[in-house]
């Protein structure tokens, strides 16, 4: 049936006509230390499960979820004939509020959602779920199996003591001012430019299975950058500062030391235009956290995901080389231990439970070069004879389906005593690569090339000056054998990519992988344009 | 979904809630269906529904911008006192222009209703006919079933008002041997769903599969290239941001000059390239407006191997003295590369000829044959240097045959350069590639295409 306008104006009107301060009231901050959700989401996602139940599905949940995303920017380049710098600002909000309800019948998923939020449309929408698992059911090979999962009723809440998006707009506007303010006092810098990004997620999830867990979800990120033009040689180089992209509250904010930083890629970027193109060959490598965090999301993190090792994202994101008969084998050196874990400290993944009601939990992937597991969801754990999910099930929206996403993955810390410094003293020719630049694997994450934001040399076991136009090529099981060094636990840090894109249609995710500077033999270097 | 009067009447509404001089809206109602399939069978399926209002509040040169997504009264009231809060914390933005006032927007034929309301009786069979074949192929087949409606209005204090409804449809499938050491790939974007071909798609992405077992590894190196259509759109879709004026004026496009200066007028490109935009193209839907809210046009970016336009946002064509052009990428960012993702950015062709594929392969001595290309990114945003993977079949040309599967491959190039290598074209279709790019292009033959590695995945 068409959805029309008509049609939600007058589903309910004494709901709908409440339906924005319904949204307040639902998501309202609870009363100090109460740790079960509001009994009014309750009320409403139950109908979503008697409907389901009197339609024969033998397992439904509901999100009713509300999205708010802050955006800020600010922009500093020369007015074209007179020279004089403009400021361009851009500043918006966006808020989002719907339901998602997922059934099972004979054995098949079915997915249906609306941005009406009233009891009327949650019980129709669970009807057109229902009527989508049937049809599906109809080319199911085999029934679906859920893992078992205990029922919890529970209220989350990232740590914070500032909500970022209850901080004055002025007081942001002013923050990226003083940051693009310093990299422009550089006058051969062309553009400045920087930005905040923070975002909230209100998420309720009720089962069939007794769970009803509500959620608050913060998100901070923030990016500088500066770019500066050669109009004689006809080249542009840009330098980026991205912090840590963190869950976290405002009181976050000064750490990223943005000001700072922006003088320092002033500079950079100036150095990086006038740098010499890197000599392309065999070298050694020292990946900087906020490189080698991309790494390991492409070349460690996708491929350990269950849905793409057996075949689930073969249409799309790809599939894996390393597969479940790849539990117990080598796929990386001593140096290498990989854990996921959805309950990190300001992590981008990190939750109080997942879109399947499954407690936000750690796991080893990788022990030491030796494949341990993969990143489950309740319909996946049994595929490989486990018991349990590893609580990697999410949906980037209330109108899009949970399936298996990426949590937090880090690479462990290396011995205590061994220092950045020790690492590079190691290299006779090398590079060592700060930020992230252009990133490229391939279907099955063997063959990858990655770029960086800035490079610079090292050579006879000391850093010297920046190298322009660097990548490097190789076969992941190779390149991860080759590791030979990570820094102690005082280099560890962690740092968010919030872009992550799998799925058909494909949906958006936000992770974080922690790390130490760590070094690679032998790479295949390669100059680019 | 949401009428034309109704639009109008919620804009009228919405705007007469604000006392600001300027307020602009853009109204987005969406519906959507589809089905994933994976080892022969359905993993997911949905039917959404989603839509979301705009305000854009000005005063003295400062903008607030909120998107709600309730339509009451008192959330849009909420909403507007919202927006106009954060334009007054706002600072002057000093490239803003007045508003567009009242324009005739051409009608462009973007709705097939029995598109824009199948669900799955009429999309589960063609999930269906892929599942079966491969199965019959001993084959395990992946896929995606997808159909969408889209409803678009703007409407502004200056008398503004847009409205406009489009539809598309797409399947796509990868068929692989159960042992996964082959891979095929088909795929079809289509205006109408009862045009898409499931039978003809299956049996394409299964001749792949069966052809591209047991490939042999070639050395790294430039290679002479026959680009199916996906492949060729996959690339030359990254080409738009680099004909941002403003960005070339900036000295950061491959059209600017050394010591400055464009290339505009020059023939750059073999005298068979031709690159344009035309939104009133019955094949791919479109705008009616521009992502400045002006009426859309045709513009040819590259005729025949020269350098025909540049793109003009207002603010570059107001500081310039020029006219506006069609074109998301006209601003700041531009230069980047991408496909643009508004306007009529969607309605980009690079034309074709009358050749077939197959008579592109009979003239090539020694080349590869690519499907498609996969995970593309910019290397260097002004030369416009892509690097990305082929993926699900290549194959080596040995005096105009296919001969031999060969391993995928790395490729790192420019796809300004590849169109300079371009030797020969043939016939244009619409595609749609893994990672988004939809356009009308056609196969392409092209010379020293560098493949720097090989890659071991299948």
């Amino acid at each position: 049936m068409l959805w029309t306008r008509r049609r939600f104006i007058s589903s309910s009107p004494s709901v709908l006509i409440a339906s924005s301060a319904l949204a307040d009231s639902l998501f309202a901050a609870p009363a100090a230390d109460s740790k079960t959700p509001n009994p009014e989401l309750e009320k409403l996602a139950a109908n979503a499960l008697r409907e389901a139940k009197k339609l024969k599905a033998s397992y439904c949940d509901i999100r009713i979820v509300r999205l708010r995303d802050q955006r800020v920017s600010l922009r500093q380049t020369p007015e074209r004939g007179t020279g004089k710098t403009l400021s361009v600002p851009g500043v918006a909000e966006d808020a989002s509020f719907g339901f998602g309800v997922r059934v099972i019948v004979n054995g098949a998923w079915g997915f249906a959602a609306s941005p009406v939020v009233t009891p009327e449309e949650i019980a129709r929408i669970t009807g057109e779920a229902v009527i989508i698992a049937k049809a599906n059911a109809s080319i199911q090979p085999k029934p679906l199996q859920l893992a078992p999962v205990k029922a919890y009723r529970d209220r989350w809440v990232t740590p914070h003591d500032v909500d970022p998006l209850k901080v004055p707009m002025g007081e942001k506007i002013e923050l990226l001012h003083k940051v693009v303010s310093e990299i422009k006092k550089e006058t051969r810098v062309f553009s400045g430019s920087a930005n905040l990004n923070l975002r909230s997620e209100d998420k309720y999830f009720a089962s069939s299975e007794g769970s009803s867990i509500q959620q608050y979800i913060l998100q901070i990120y923030g990016n500088v950058d500066a770019t500066a033009v050669d109009r004689e040689k006809n080249l542009s180089r840009t330098r980026n500062y991205v912090p840590t992209q963190a869950s976290a509250g405002w009181e976050y904010v000064p750490e990223m030391n943005l000001e700072e930083n922006a003088r320092r890629i002033r500079e950079e970027v100036l150095e990086h235009l006038a740098a010499p193109p890197v000599k392309p060959g065999k070298k050694d490598l020292i990946l900087m956290p906020n490189h080698l965090m991309l790494t390991i999301h492409e070349s460690v993190a996708h491929p350990t995901e269950l849905d793409r090792a057996l075949g689930y994202e073969a249409n799309y994101a790809g599939t894996s080389y390393i597969t479940p008969d790849k539990i117990g084998k080598r796929v990386a050196s001593d140096h290498c231990t990989f854990v996921g874990d959805r309950t990190t400290p300001r992590g981008l993944a990190t939750v109080g439970y997942d879109d399947d009601g499954v407690k936000a939990t750690a796991f080893t992937i990788i022990d030491k070069g030796i494949v341990k597991s993969f990143q489950t969801t309740r319909d996946q754990a049994h595929l490989i004879g486990e018991k349990e999910s590893h609580g990697c099930s999410q949906a980037d929206s209330w109108a899009t389906v949970p399936f298996q996403r990426m949590p937090n993955v880090h690479l462990k810390a290396g011995p205590a005593d061994t220092t950045l410094e020790d690492l590079i003293a190691g290299v006779d020719d090398g590079v060592l690569i700060d930020g992230r630049g252009s990133y490229s694997i391939d279907q099955q994450r063997y063959n990858f090339q990655f770029g960086g934001d800035a490079f610079w040399e090292i050579k006879g076991g000391k850093k010297r000056g920046m190298l322009s136009r660097v990548s490097y090529q190789d076969r992941t099981p190779d390149f991860w054998q080759n590791c030979d060094g990570t820094a102690g636990p005082a280099y560890w840090r962690l740092f968010g990519t919030t872009g992550d894109a799998k799925g058909e249609p494909t949906q958006i995710n936000s992770i974080s992988h922690g790390c130490s500077p760590t070094r690679f033999r032998n790479i295949e270097v390669i100059v680019t344009d | 979904m949401i009428t034309q009067e109704e639009a109008k009447k919620l804009t009228a509404k919405v705007l007469g809630l604000t006392t600001f001089p300027e307020c602009h809206l853009t109204l987005t109602s969406s519906e959507q269906a589809y089905t994933r399939f994976a080892n022969n069978g359905i993993t997911t399926a949905s039917f959404n529904l989603r839509h979301n209002l705009t305000i854009a509040v000005t005063r003295e040169g400062r903008t607030g911008v909120m998107a709600v997504n309730d339509f009451d009264d008192a959330s849009l009231k909420a909403a507007m006192l919202q927006a106009e809060e954060l334009a007054k914390i706002a600072p002057p933005n000093p490239e803003r222009l007045p508003p567009v006032g009242p324009q005739e927007f051409p009608k462009t034929f973007d709705l097939d209703e029995a598109t824009a309301t199948a669900r799955a009786p009429q999309m589960i069979p063609h999930v269906k006919t892929i599942i079966d074949a491969a199965m019959a192929a001993k084959m395990v087949a992946a896929g995606l079933i997808e159909r969408s409606l889209r409803v678009s209005a703007i409407a502004n204090k200056a008398g503004l008002f847009g409205y406009h409804r489009s539809s598309d449809s797409q399947l796509t499938t990868t068929i692989r041997m159960p042992d996964g050491s082959s891979s095929g790939w088909a795929g079809q974007p289509s205006m109408k769903l009862t045009s898409l071909d499931s039978k003809g798609l299956a049996a394409t992405a299964i001749e792949k599969c069966k052809r591209w077992k047991n490939p042999i590894r070639l050395d790294p190196g430039k290679y002479t290239v026959v680009l199916e259509p996906t492949a060729t759109g996959d690339l030359v879709r990254l080409m738009t941001g680099g004909f941002s004026a403003r960005a070339t004026d900036e000295g950061r496009t491959f059209l600017s000059k050394r010591g400055g200066g464009s290339l505009l007028g020059e023939k750059y490109f073999p005298e068979f390239v031709t690159l344009r935009m035309d939104p009133f193209d019955p094949r791919q839907p479109s705008s009616p407006w521009t992502s400045d809210f002006l009426p859309t046009d045709k513009i040819t970016w590259i005729d025949k191997g020269v350098i025909a336009n540049l793109a003009y946002d207002r603010y570059w064509a107001n500081k310039t003295g020029k006219k506006a052009t069609p074109g998301a990428f006209g601003g700041f960012g531009g230069g980047r590369g991408g496909g643009g993702g508004g306007g009529a950015a969607g309605s980009l062709i690079m034309e074709g000829s009358n050749d077939s594929l197959d008579d592109l392969i009979k003239g090539v001595e020694r080349g590869l044959l690519i499907t498609h290309l996969w995970y593309i990114r910019g290397v260097n945003p002004q030369t416009l240097q892509q690097t990305g993977l082929t993926r699900d079949g290549v194959f080596l040309i040995e005096n105009g045959k296919i001969t031999t599967p060969v391993m995928n491959m790395r490729f790192l190039e420019s796809p300004v350069r590849l169109l300079r290598n371009a030797k020969r074209i043939g016939t244009a279709m619409r595609v749609r590639g893994l990672e988004g790019g939809i356009m009308i292009a056609p196969s392409m033959v092209a010379t020293d295409f560098p493949m720097p590695s090989i890659s071991d995945a299948v």
